[in-house]
């Protein structure tokens, strides 16, 4: 399973990177919303993971892109750093299938994934 | 005015009498109300009252039936009576040659009969009058006569006693006043005494770490000796003053009675001569950490067991310390100090307490000392609702015992670090201090410990330094001209917004000083005259705070553990990552803000919230938080500025520890 990360805090994306590798996924990571657009737009995904404030190309940016450009159903979680983001995103559905609020758990990171792969299969 | 009534031949002395009492336009009083029903009773008279005369009217001081507070002089009756010495009685005004055209005989009160007594002073001045009064004729009894000039009697007497207490409350007035001075004035003594006694023993000190010949030596030894006795002295005589005028508070904190104890121990030790022996034993069964006044138990002990080695030439002495009761809450103990010497004259024992007595009166010759320690030990046992006791056996030797109640704690004692004073490295210190002879020995004393001393004349200049150069440390005087050490400590602490260490220093040792300093926001106290090695040691106490705040953050890896999976070759990328990128992002953050950036502010906090949320560093997440929401709203408070400031500073901390991993 192939599983993009876009997050621009290094640290964040170094980590969910090595702990999804760990758990057996193939990882592409990219700080920069364009880039990982870009690949997106190239690669066949099968998760997208965004943070959704990157510089570029926002992770809402990415969601509507994916799902009216490309048309594509592929799951995409997104990353909020605060309650506010929370809610906007709440009552704004630009198509993602999961929010997951930050400091993000890194099990249950994985229990949402592992649920959105399966329901696709 | 045409005064057509007599005027009493010694009117104006008789008029001074009168002024003295105070009595003129006073309130209502139930003493002579109750007089004036006396009167009406006994002389069965609708009208009656108690007045006095002045210049120019009769004012009631009580009346029935007269329903005035005054009237004018010369229409007053007992204008005749004042110039008598017995009671004047008219049975029938209609008939009285001096009295029928009156108008308040024809008219006004409808006076008939009158009877008026004088009231005389003690000093023989007619001042007023007690009079009965009716409406018709009548002819009182020898009885009611009498009682007439007994009740008059006893008004005199009631203002007496009236004019005395008022002497006695001004006395007592002046006499709290001449406490409150006598306290003040020890304090300021003691101020001024401690004041030229803290150089002498500090220049002392400084002279004796020189090379000196042993002659010298033995001269500045001497010196120091007598140094140190005199600020015993005067450091009593401030404690008893205190606990005369009832300003000695006891503390209530938890403080580890076994180690207090080992301390005082070791610390009288050093005193002691080679064929005593010294002795601690301790109840197996007592508790480490009580409640209670720590500095007071070390000074009760200190004066017993000194006062033991002292007198002690030959055998031991010995201090036990046993619990003999415990409740729920608290313990009893019972500490004894029980010495060898030469004993206490079974006549002196019971004044052995008192003030200024010593066991002969010689002692005061042979061993010195100022004959007060007992009758402060007394006084602080005392306080602490203790009790104080001597046996003694001329020759044989004397025991000391005292019991004491603590309340039980609870509080596990924090370990106090010490550093070593190369710990401290290169400190830069900012001492402000108005005496020039204070600031030298600060100086040479500070420079003997390495560090780097910058002297401020005063408060004001103090802060002007601060906001120029960095400091490690402030040392404060309180009593400055311009503006004292609180002044300025708050004004660092409040408009500075810095938690730069400062070290009150004074010599006035007044109630609650202390208690002054914590609350304006110092962190140490150090009385003056100053040792070096309480000085140190407070530079070590609030610079060692300052390293325990460090150490207290205790990184909690759980989380990137979770993500790593224990992979330790992972966690030290993540953690090198963090020590190379998050002080930059911290400087850019610093800078952002000073250009008031929001946009730049926002982006930087947003993106180090997710470092400090990975290395669980939850305080400094919301730091971020809030700053990331003041930018967006677009406004900089003194708050955003402070977070910025404790970010900043965590961050040091931060990278600090993960560097030593």
């Amino acid at each position: 399973m192939r599983i993009i990360v876009a997050e621009d805090n290094d640290i964040l994306r170094k980590s969910l990177s090595f702990f999804l590798e760990s758990k057996g996924f193939s990882i592409d990571q990219f700080s920069d919303g364009k880039e990982a657009l870009e690949a997106i737009e190239k690669e066949n995904y099968d998760l997208i993971l965004t943070d959704i404030n990157m510089p570029g190309v926002s992770g809402m940016e990415i969601t509507q892109h994916v799902r009216e450009n490309l048309k594509s159903d592929i799951p995409v979680i997104i990353l909020t750093s605060s309650g506010v983001e929370q809610t906007e995103l709440d009552s704004f559905d630009i198509g993602a299938n999961e929010f997951i609020a930050k400091p993000v758990s890194p099990a249950v990171l994985l229990v949402r994934i592992n649920k959105l792969l399966k329901t696709r299969i | 005015m045409n005064k057509n009534y007599p005027i009493p031949e010694n009117e104006l002395q008789r008029l001074a009498a009168l002024k003295r009492y105070n009595i003129l336009d006073t309130l209502p009083d139930d003493a002579f109300d109750d007089a004036t029903r006396l009167v009406s009773y006994i002389c069965g008279v609708p009208i009656a009252h108690i007045s006095f005369i002045d210049e120019d009217r009769q004012w009631f001081k009580s009346e029935i039936g007269v329903g005035v507070s005054e009237v004018p002089r010369e229409i007053s009756f007992c204008n005749y009576t004042i110039l008598d010495t017995e009671i004047v009685e008219i049975n029938d005004t209609h008939v009285n040659e001096r009295f029928k055209d009156d108008p308040n005989v024809t008219g006004g009160f409808n006076v008939r009969f009158y009877a008026g007594v004088p009231l005389t002073t003690p000093d023989g001045y007619n001042i007023g009058t007690l009079c009965a009064v009716d409406h018709v004729v009548k002819e009182l009894n020898d009885n009611q006569r009498n009682a007439l000039s007994i009740i008059a009697k006893h008004v005199i007497a009631q203002l007496e006693l009236g004019t005395k207490n008022n002497q006695l409350y001004t006395q007592r007035k002046i006499a709290e006043r001449a406490v409150l001075a006598r306290d003040s004035f020890l304090a300021n003594m003691s101020h001024e005494i401690r004041t030229p006694l803290n150089a002498i023993i500090g220049f002392t000190d400084l002279l004796a770490q020189t090379e000196l010949d042993d002659t010298q030596r033995d001269y500045i030894g001497s010196v120091q000796i007598a140094g140190e006795n005199l600020l015993l002295i005067v450091n009593d005589i401030l404690d008893l003053s205190k606990i005369e005028s009832g300003n000695l508070t006891i503390e209530t904190e938890s403080f580890n009675l076994k180690k207090t104890l080992k301390h005082v121990y070791s610390l009288l030790k050093v005193k002691v001569q080679k064929e005593v022996e010294f002795n601690l034993f301790l109840d197996a069964e007592l508790p480490d950490m009580v409640i209670g006044d720590q500095g007071r138990l070390n000074q009760i002990l200190v004066n017993l067991i000194g006062n033991a080695l002292k007198f002690t030439n030959e055998g031991e002495v010995t201090v036990s310390v046993k619990k003999i009761e415990e409740t729920e809450d608290s313990y009893s103990f019972k500490f004894s100090i029980k010495d060898t010497g030469i004993g206490i004259p079974k006549d002196k024992l019971e004044t052995i307490f008192e003030r200024f007595t010593q066991g002969e009166e010689s002692t005061t010759r042979t061993f010195g000392g100022t004959g007060l320690g007992l009758n402060i030990v007394k006084q602080l046992v005392e306080l602490q609702k203790g009790e104080v006791h001597v046996k003694s056996t001329l020759n044989r030797g004397s025991e000391f015992f005292f019991t004491l109640s603590y309340k039980k704690s609870d509080t596990e004692e924090t370990e106090v670090k010490t550093v070593s004073k190369n710990d401290l490295g290169h400190l830069k210190i900012l001492l402000c201090e108005d005496n020039v002879l204070n600031q030298k020995l600060a100086k040479s004393v500070i420079n003997n410990f390495g560090f780097d001393l910058d002297i401020a004349q005063n408060g004001e200049e103090g802060i002007e330094l601060l906001s120029q150069k960095k400091y490690d440390l402030v040392l404060m005087d309180l009593q400055m001209p311009v503006k004292d050490g609180y002044q300025t400590t708050e004004y660092i602490r409040n408009e500075m917004n810095s938690n730069i260490p400062i070290i009150a220093m004074t010599a006035h040792s007044l109630v609650g000083e202390q208690e002054r300093c914590y609350k304006v926001g110092m962190n140490a106290y150090v009385p003056k005259p100053f040792k070096q090695a309480i000085l140190l040691k407070a530079i070590k106490t609030v610079m060692s705070l300052d390293n325990d705040t460090h150490h207290k953050r205790i990184i909690d890896m759980s989380f990137l553990d979770e993500m790593s999976g224990g992979d330790p070759q992972f966690k030290k990328e993540m953690i090198g990552l963090f020590i190379d990128k998050i002080p930059n992002q911290v400087t850019q953050l610093e800078e952002a803000f000073k250009k008031t950036d929001y946009d730049n502010v926002k982006k930087l906090a947003h993106n180090m919230k997710s470092s400090m949320d990975i290395f669980m560093l939850q305080d400094l997440s919301n730091c971020l938080s809030i700053i990331e929401e003041e930018a967006s709203s677009g406004e900089f408070t003194a708050e955003t500025l402070d977070k910025v400031n404790i970010f900043s500073c965590g961050i040091e901390e931060v990278v600090k520890i993960l560097k030593e991993l």
